[in-house]
Parts: C-alpha cells; sequence; structure tokens
C-alpha cells in the first residue's frame, strides 16, 4: 500500500496524528502536493460512506474537515489550486435576518473538504450579495443556510432576487438549517433541501456531476 | 356550571394521567410559544423578552384566545435565560437588534479549554463567578437571577388563576449543553476528541452545581414539573461512543434528582434522537415526559417508549409557519388517533414559531376535541 492511500485511510479512520505524520513525510520524500490533497480527498469520501452508513455522525464529520483543513496547512497555495481545479463552485450563506453560523460553517468545512470551492458570504447576507457573488464567482451551486422561520420569506426574496438579475438558470438552489423541510425549499423556490452536512455534499456533488 | 377551579384540576388530572401512563378521559394538548405570542398580541419583541411583567400577561392573553388548552409549558419566558443555559452572547432586538426582530445565540468562544481545568479544580460555581464579567455576561444574569427568576411564582399564579396549569416552567440541562455553547460547537466537538479526559472531568465537577441549583429551584419556587433541555447534544449530533459517555450518563444523574424531588421531568428534545430511544427505557417508569421537535421520529418514540414514559409532540414548526389549518388539523388529529389515548401529550414541535399563523395554532388545540 503507498503513503497516500494510507493517508486516506487515516483521515477515513479520524487518526490526526498519523495524519500529520503522513502528510509532513510525503513532503519530504518531495511527493507531489497535488497528489497529497488528492488522497485527503479520497479519506473524506471514506469518511462521508461510513456517515451515510450510520457509522459516523456529525461530530466526525467536523473532526474529519479539522484534521483535513490541518493537513492542507503546510500545502498552502498547492490546495487552492487543487480546489479551483475539482468539482466546482459553492457561493454560500446565511440568509438576511439570521445570523446563526455554524450550521453554515460546518456545512462550508465538509464542502471544501470533499473538492468543492466555498465562497462563503457569512451570515446576514443581503440578497442582492448572492446575485453580486453569482455574478463575480460564476458558481454551479448557491447555498442557503436558515435556523429561524422567520427568514423563509428572506430565502424566497433571495431566490427571487436571483430569479430577477437572471442568473437563475446558472445556479441549483440548495438550502438546509434546523427548521428547513421539503416544504420550505417548494415554498421559497429551492431545487433541493439539504437534511445535513452529508447530504449537502451528495447533493453538491450529484449537480456538479451532472445527474 | 365548571368553575375555573374546578376547570385547572380537571386539566390537571388529564396532564398527570398522560405522564403516569393511565387513560385520561382524552388526550391533553399542552403548547408553548414565547414571540410567537408577542407577534400575536402586537407587543414590541424587546418588550416581551426583557420584561416579565409585559412577557407572561402577553402569553396570557394570546393563548387564551386560541382554544381550549391543558395546560402551557412554560410560564413566562426571558432573553437572559439563553445565556445562562448556553453560556453565550445573545443579540438581544432592542439592544443589540432592531425592536421587533428576533433574539439569536452568537457562536462565539467565550470559554477556552484552559476553562476545563479550572472548573475541574474548582467547582463550577466558583468558575462561574470569575466568566460571567469575562465573558461580558453580567447583565444577561443578573435580570435572569434578580429581574425574572423571582417573578415566576406570580407568573404561575397568573396561569392558574385563568384555568391553565404550567406544565415546565423552569429549564435544567446538562453540562454538555453549557460547554458546547460557551466553547462554540465546532470548538467542542474537536474537544471531545483532543481532549475528552479534560472535558469529562470538568463536566463531572460541574454536576454538582446543576443538581444543587435545580434542588433550590424545585423546593423555591414549588414548580411540578421541569424540562431537561437537550438541543446541541442531540444523537444526530455525535457518534454513539461520544453520547454514551458525555450526554446520556448527565441525563440520568439529572433525572434522578428531580423526580427525587417529586416533579416531572420533561425531556424537551430539539434535533434528531431516534438513535438513542431505546436508552431512556432505563429511566424510571411512568415519571417522565419525552418532547420532541418534528425531526425525531415521533412514532419510533412511541413504539420505543410508549410503555414507558409520555410522548408530547411535534407538529412542526414549518407546518405551524407555512401550512394551512387543515393540513395542521389532520396531522395533529393522525397524532391524536395513533398516539393517544394513553402516555401522549399533543403540542408543537419545540416553540411555536414567531410567525406561526394563529388559525394554525388554533387548529392544533381544536385537534384534541375531535
Amino acid at each position: 500500500m503507498s503513503v497516500t492511500s494510507t493517508l486516506a485511510q487515516a483521515l477515513g479512520d479520524l487518526d490526526e496524528a498519523a495524519v500529520k505524520s503522513l502528510v509532513e513525510g510525503a513532503l519530504s520524500a518531495k511527493q507531489d502536493p497535488l497528489e497529497i490533497v488528492q488522497e485527503l480527498q479520497d479519506g473524506m469520501e471514506i469518511v462521508g460512506k461510513k456517515f451515510e452508513a450510520d457509522e459516523y455522525f456529525l461530530s466526525e464529520l467536523i473532526f474529519a474537515a479539522e484534521i483535513f483543513k490541518q493537513a492542507n496547512a503546510p500545502l498552502g497555495e498547492s490546495l487552492q489550486k487543487a480546489v479551483k481545479e475539482t468539482l466546482g463552485t459553492i457561493v454560500l450563506g446565511t440568509v438576511k435576518n439570521d445570523i446563526h453560523d455554524f450550521g453554515k460553517d460546518i456545512v462550508g468545512m465538509v464542502l471544501t473538504s470533499n473538492g468543492i470551492k466555498v465562497v462563503d458570504l457569512g451570515v446576514n447576507v443581503e440578497h442582492q450579495a448572492f446575485v453580486d457573488a453569482i455574478r463575480e464567482h460564476k458558481p454551479q451551486l448557491v447555498g442557503f443556510s436558515c435556523l429561524l422561520t422567520t427568514v423563509f420569506e428572506d430565502m424566497k426574496d433571495a431566490v427571487a432576487a436571483i430569479e430577477a438579475a437572471g442568473v437563475r438558470d446558472q445556479v441549483k438552489v440548495m438550502i438546509g438549517g434546523g427548521p428547513v423541510d421539503q416544504s420550505v425549499a417548494d415554498y421559497v423556490g429551492a431545487d433541493a433541501y439539504c437534511l445535513n452536512a452529508q447530504v449537502a455534499v451528495e447533493t453538491a456533488k450529484k449537480y456538479l456531476r451532472g445527474n | 356550571m365548571t368553575t375555573t377551579q374546578e376547570l385547572l384540576q380537571q386539566r390537571k388530572d388529564r396532564i398527570a394521567a398522560a405522564i403516569a401512563l393511565e387513560k385520561p378521559d382524552r388526550v391533553p394538548v399542552v403548547p408553548l410559544g414565547d414571540a410567537f405570542a408577542a407577534n400575536m398580541m402586537g407587543v414590541k419583541i424587546s418588550d416581551f423578552c426583557t420584561k416579565p411583567e409585559v412577557a407572561y400577561p402577553t402569553m396570557i392573553d394570546a393563548f387564551t384566545q386560541l382554544g381550549d388548552l391543558d395546560g402551557i409549558q412554560h410560564a413566562s419566558y426571558n432573553v437572559s435565560a439563553l445565556s445562562t443555559i448556553w453560556l453565550s452572547k445573545v443579540k438581544w432586538p432592542g439592544r443589540d437588534l432592531p425592536d421587533n426582530e428576533l433574539w439569536q445565540v452568537e457562536e462565539l468562544e467565550l470559554m477556552t479549554t484552559d476553562d476545563y481545568d479550572v472548573i475541574a479544580e474548582k467547582g463550577f460555581g466558583e468558575w462561574l463567578g470569575g466568566f460571567i464579567p469575562r465573558a461580558d455576561l453580567g447583565e444577561e444574569f443578573q435580570l435572569f437571577r434578580e429581574g425574572w427568576v423571582p417573578t415566576l411564582p406570580a407568573a404561575m399564579k397568573a396561569w392558574e388563576a385563568v384555568g391553565i396549569p404550567v406544565l415546565s416552567p423552569v429549564i435544567f440541562t446538562i453540562p454538555y449543553e453549557y460547554f458546547c455553547g460557551g466553547r462554540s460547537m465546532r470548538a467542542f466537538v474537536l474537544d471531545l476528541y483532543r481532549m475528552p479526559d479534560k472535558v469529562e472531568a470538568a463536566m463531572q465537577a460541574t454536576m454538582p452545581f446543576i443538581k444543587e441549583t435545580a434542588r433550590q429551584v424545585i423546593r423555591g419556587l414549588g414548580v411540578s414539573g421541569c424540562w431537561l433541555g437537550g438541543w446541541r447534544s442531540a444523537s444526530e449530533f455525535l457518534s454513539p461512543k461520544l453520547w454514551e459517555r458525555f450526554v446520556l450518563p448527565y441525563y440520568k444523574e439529572l433525572a434522578a434528582v428531580v423526580i427525587e424531588e417529586g416533579i416531572t421531568p420533561v425531556f424537551h428534545f430539539d434535533s434528531n434522537w431516534t438513535r438513542d430511544l431505546s436508552y431512556f427505557l432505563d429511566f424510571p417508569k411512568a415519571k417522565c415526559v419525552i418532547s420532541t421537535d418534528s425531526m425525531t421520529d415521533i412514532y419510533k418514540a412511541k413504539e420505543v417508549l410508549g410503555g414507558h414514559m409520555c410522548v408530547m409532540g411535534d407538529v412542526s414548526p414549518s407546518m405551524l409557519t407555512l401550512g394551512t389549518p387543515e393540513k395542521v388539523k389532520e396531522y395533529s388529529r393522525r397524532l391524536v388517533n395513533d398516539l393517544g389515548p394513553t402516555g401522549f401529550i399533543l403540542a408543537q414541535g419545540c416553540c411555536i414559531p414567531p410567525d406561526a399563523k394563529p388559525d394554525n395554532v388554533r387548529a392544533m388545540i381544536e385537534a384534541v376535541h375531535g
């Protein structure tokens, strides 16, 4: 088994010390950083599969994404380049009038570590800011997070703003958060409702792969 | 003609029968709504959430217009309580937000990993005394302790004066919720992996404070029930190994104390707890209520715990906001028929959302009447 496939498995097993040591070893051996990033993303695939099998839960997704982030730190620019060259881009934000960020941040971490570039607009994001970010970053996906039923209208208005700007057909809109369910997705005009962070990853990958 | 006192007693008996897993004359309905009541009555959220003299009369005015309910879960509301449960800053309407915006918890790392050591060494109470000024939570704790808690007896009395008993007017919770709020969710989860023994030592050192506070509050206020709240400690957020170590034992310990004090613990559980429902078979039979918020499978809860613990819930926030009275009534009737007549209390999931339609809430309350 190569060093890097061992690396993927170490991340899949959430062995933080082993991941750190293997990445340091690979860099010392002048291994291509892009290969290392790929192995780490393979490790996140293992994590995702274990989540789907109810072997892992949100706690493991958070820890895996953290190990991924720490492991990538010494790779620097190579990571940025690698991420740009992978699956695609999502513009992500907590909608206007809602300042909760932990759900959004966790989804952002998990998407990033699965090879999707995340443009994080933060919390309490104005509708127009989503439109501006779509024009600037040309994402395939837009993600709205919310924890309050009182911002369902804001999500609906944000979708309407994206439509009015003529860019709705360029993106798939995914939504998630505590009070969100399929009826909310239907109400606001989103393309998908994501029950949790891993569903967000799978939904994003499905759209980005065009199936 | 039935007097208000007789009506109050009938309702208390109905709820008590449901908790004891006996057959009540019908399924009781015991809702809860805070900012919803303020919106319905046209009261500024900023006044409602900071002024006890505004909060409970507003809730009583709203709910007495919504039909024949059997009880209310909380007697009053105060935004300061959130900071005391989650050791977090909360943006208040009127202080940090416009008057009619909803309060919102800020996800900040107010606690450090060193705090675990101090708590383990000195105990939670002494540590908290230093933490409150450091985290700039003085206003919150002062309002809670001096401004709000002392008003609860009057609030409970005011509800009973209109014939409505208060099921669970106070909230207790486990160290997990305090620390997860104080550290922020991501940082705390990482602590559970990177320094589990340190976190556990701090949790164990926190329990004496929580248990003693619970005993004092129960005896001082004369309540008959309480929430044992669970939000971020939900099964869906944690692996079984972590949940069994950092969550379950603490609910067991806390529930034992409140049951020993002679009151009913209502497990107010947000998010999805379906995976771990069977663990609640270890809690005393016919003494507890498990209240789920529509994320937990309430049918599974009834299947697993039905002969052991009263189940309460779970009309979803989105249905109360976006649904129609017909849909709400249909769903509520289904719950009453499928999960009643014994060991079931109809309620919303979590709390009636601020922008719920009053007609939807009315439909939920009507559903127990046929």
